[in-house]
């Protein structure tokens, strides 16, 4: 009977915080502005030019200042946006897009097809230097441009035939092209601006848009604010501003959002303790990723020049660890496409096998880890990359002998890191820009940008050239899982460990946020709830 | 010798400090005999024992990935002791000798000397602390270099302090009288004269140091090598604990336990010790 009370007592203090953090946020308060909505990038964006940028925290600002041709519907198919309809001739090798008339960029110009060849030809244009280029190579001469072999942009398979219709030649058919038309980086740029502002060109006041916000200021690594389009082409959105904070602390976030100072968190504001006790709060979503989370291996340098290494470290490690210690419901892969894709195959990749691993760590010279050479593991500063590193590095430790050293920088240095001064091995995550096998498999083709392995298999990237032309279902999976092999089981220059579910909280106060396996952050529908 | 055996008979009077003294002695040999005294090892991961409550078999619980925690902070006692009380011999060593320099010396070399004590006295220490140890990188080399160098001054002015008194002092005008050489005048007659009051401001520099280290560690620029064999530092401990703090409150409690029962040991001991020492006037100071 005495016990009681007392058990009584002790949640009563954190409900008691809750109540007074709480009853800051009532439409009374200042902070309960149901017109403006409060959301945490975690990072500065390290760029929104769309051309140069490649991480999720710049893809997120970029998404809601524009549109482009197409957009995913929420069964992530694309649907039409910009282009009002197409028509693909000569079996798909030609797609020709039939432009709105009604689509204003934010300074009163029309947005035009020639807007699109513009940027298309930027990012392509081997000056711009974009990691991203690799896109478009599925279009007639993008990849010789790209590649220096031929010099005139005009050879280039893309033309605006007039203000309102846009050519596109293919090199081959390819299934997806459509949705690659959904990504940013093919979103249309106004040549005059950005050749009369250089790189500044994306600052407020210079740059130029035309989605549903306006990018109104940007107070750098502190705070980005939108201001809605009233002459957005879909009408106005419901919220007058939008508060991008750049807060890297979880636990900070998280407070603010539990504070009423921020309306919606995701997977970057939520530390991994207080997980569980987030699903239980109003507004909380769990929502698969198509997000793949792997370690990879640079492999033009001892010891990782040495496949057996490579496939040791792989082996020994335990994955089913990953949702034990993150509790965010991820799920351990030894492939690399991730589930609810097509051709993604859980058999391929190499399961834990620490006998195995030390055999292969013993042929390659180096019995129990002796004489191992010091390695770099390094990751971006974050919680759960941290948590993740040093399981790793228990494991390997562990099964192998090898103590590996951990290092960590804030992402922008750690991206500028990778190319200029790579560790041996570094952490790195890929969410799909397009639902496509296609997005993650090229990941790590000899000419992608985005290839931090160093990592290049002539055989890998043919595999990939076959299956983007390839129609047919099933040869198009037989394709991929070859290469898979290659990437997963032979050659190794990546481990796979997971792919993510994203939690988010949305304010119970607004509705209307949708949040897709892609973790594309939509605000033009958001709305206050109706009460 | 006469003066150890006073410090030792002070003490034994003093209950809070002979309490404090076995706490730290404690503290030191816990850390020392780490590996004899648990089970666990301080680095790794033990994927059955995640997050666990302090229990039977895990006295202060586990963390994140399952390491035993009263592991991690024995381990971690090597760390802050190493850095509390090597930082305050490292200060001690070149304040002393240079407000004995300082002091002994004195005219326009004193003045000299003094102004650039006051113009690190005038740093702001935190700031110094993350500059030097970016510098010297973060492992315990490093650390103690860095807040070594912070906290001399202190040393340095408390030793002038006492050099200026002890100069005036007869037997040292005799032994100057009958020839003695300077070196012999400071190590002889002044040193010894002067070592009570320096021996309370160390005992007194250690918990600095060991709430600087602690503190270096929390904003993520302290030691963390939990493979090395000096484990993870307290504060590295508590930085892991305090996004925890809400679900998981043990992660954060014990190495905070920590730190708060060390310090405060070597603040009560440094108290004893002052009034032990300096019989004339020290309790009033309190």
């Amino acid at each position: 009977m005495l016990k009681q009370p007392r058990k009584n007592a002790i949640p009563s203090i954190p409900a008691l915080i809750t109540f007074f953090l709480l009853s800051s946020c009532n439409p009374f308060s200042p902070t309960g502005d149901l017109k403006t909505f409060r959301v945490n990038l975690g990072t500065e964006p390290p760029s929104l030019d769309w051309s140069l940028a490649t991480d999720h925290a710049s893809f997120n600002v970029i998404a809601n200042l524009m549109v482009g041709l197409t957009e995913f519907d929420k069964n992530l198919k694309p649907a039409a946006v910009i282009a009002k309809s197409w028509d693909i001739l000569e079996g798909g090798r030609r797609i020709i897009f039939h432009l709105r008339d009604d689509v204003l960029w934010s300074d009163g110009k029309k947005v035009q097809a020639q807007d699109f060849e513009y940027s298309w030809k930027r990012l392509l244009n081997p000056k711009t230097a974009s990691e991203y280029a690799y896109i478009l190579f599925d279009i007639l001469n993008a990849e010789e441009y790209n590649q220096g072999k031929i010099d005139s942009p005009e050879l280039v398979g893309v033309k605006a035939s007039d203000d309102r219709t846009l050519e596109v030649h293919l090199k081959h058919p390819v299934s997806y092209f459509l949705s690659i038309t959904t990504f940013e980086v093919t979103y249309p740029q106004r040549q005059d601006v950005i050749e009369k502002y250089g790189s500044k060109w994306t600052e407020p006041g210079n740059i130029v848009t035309n989605g549903p916000f306006l990018l109104s200021s940007w107070k750098h690594e502190n705070e980005i604010q939108l201001t809605a389009n009233p002459d957005f082409f879909l009408g106005k959105p419901a919220i007058d501003k939008v508060e991008m904070f750049m807060i890297n602390e979880k636990t900070t976030a998280l407070a603010m959002y539990e504070q009423g100072r921020i309306d919606f968190i995701d997977n970057q504001s939520i530390p991994i303790f207080e997980k569980p006790r987030m699903a239980k709060l109003p507004g909380f979503k769990a929502v698969p990723q198509l997000r793949g989370y792997y370690y990879g291996f640079v492999t033009d340098r001892r010891p990782f020049d040495d496949v057996r290494v490579r496939k040791a470290f792989s082996m020994a490690i335990d994955r089913s660890v990953f949702p034990k210690i993150l509790h965010g419901g991820e799920r351990p892969a030894t492939s690399w496409i991730p589930p609810s894709m097509q051709a993604q195959n859980p058999k391929i990749g190499l399961n834990y096998n620490p006998p195995e691993a030390r055999r292969l760590l013993r042929e390659a010279g180096y019995p129990d880890g002796k004489g191992f050479p010091q390695v770099t593991l390094a990751y971006n500063t974050l919680e759960d990359h941290k948590t993740v590193a040093e399981a790793v590095q228990g494991m390997w430790k562990r099964n192998l002998g090898v103590l590996v050293r951990l290092e960590n920088q804030e992402w922008k240095v750690y991206l500028k890191k990778l190319k200029t001064d790579p560790p041996h091995i570094y952490r790195s995550g890929w969410g799909a820009d397009y639902p496509d096998p296609d997005n993650f498999m090229k990941l790590f083709t000899s000419l992608s940008g985005n290839n931090d392995t160093r990592w290049k298999n002539p055989r890998y990237d043919q595999l990939l050239e076959s299956a983007a032309r390839e129609f047919d279902e099933k040869r198009r999976i037989r394709l991929y899982n070859e290469a898979q092999r290659i990437l997963c089981e032979i050659d190794v220059p990546i481990m796979p460990l997971f792919t993510t579910t994203e939690h988010t909280v949305l304010n119970p106060r607004f509705t209307g946020l949708e949040f897709n396996s892609m973790a594309r952050l939509f605000l033009r529908e958001v709305r206050p709830a109706s009460r | 010798m006469n003066a150890a055996k006073t410090v030792w008979n002070g003490v034994r009077e003093e209950p809070t400090a002979l309490w404090s003294l076995i706490f730290i002695m404690a503290v030191c040999l816990g850390g020392f005999l780490a590996p004899l005294l648990s089970p666990y090892g301080p680095g790794g991961l033990d994927e059955q024992r995640i997050l666990q409550a302090p229990g039977s078999s895990h006295w202060m619980g586990t963390d994140a990935l399952g390491r035993d925690l009263l592991t991690r902070v024995l381990y971690g006692a090597r760390v802050s002791m190493t850095v509390g009380i090597g930082t305050a011999l490292i200060a001690l060593l070149i304040g002393t000798v240079y407000g004995l320099i300082s002091g002994y010396a004195g005219g326009n070399l004193d003045h000299l000397l003094m102004r650039i004590v006051d113009v690190c006295y005038g740093l702001p220490d935190l700031l110094i602390f993350i500059l030097l140890s970016l510098l010297f990188g973060r492992n315990i080399a490093g650390v103690l270099v860095a807040l070594g160098l912070v906290t001399w001054v202190r040393f340095a002015r408390i030793t002038r302090g006492q050099v200026l008194q002890a100069k005036e002092f007869v037997y040292v005008e005799g032994a100057r009288a009958i020839g003695a050489s300077h070196a012999r005048i400071i190590l002889r007659h002044i040193l010894p004269n002067i070592l009570a009051p320096v021996l309370v401001t160390l005992t007194f520099s250690v918990p600095g140091a060991i709430l600087a280290e602690s503190t270096l560690s929390f904003i993520g620029l302290g030691i963390n090598d939990p493979y090395s064999d000096w484990g993870t530092s307290w504060g590295t401990l508590a930085q892991d604990g305090w996004r925890a703090m809400r679900t998981y409150p043990h992660i954060i409690l014990f190495p905070a336990l920590a730190i708060f029962l060390t310090i405060l040991a070597s603040n009560f001991l440094g108290n004893g010790l002052r009034d032990i020492l300096d019989p004339r006037g020290g309790s009033q100071e309190k």
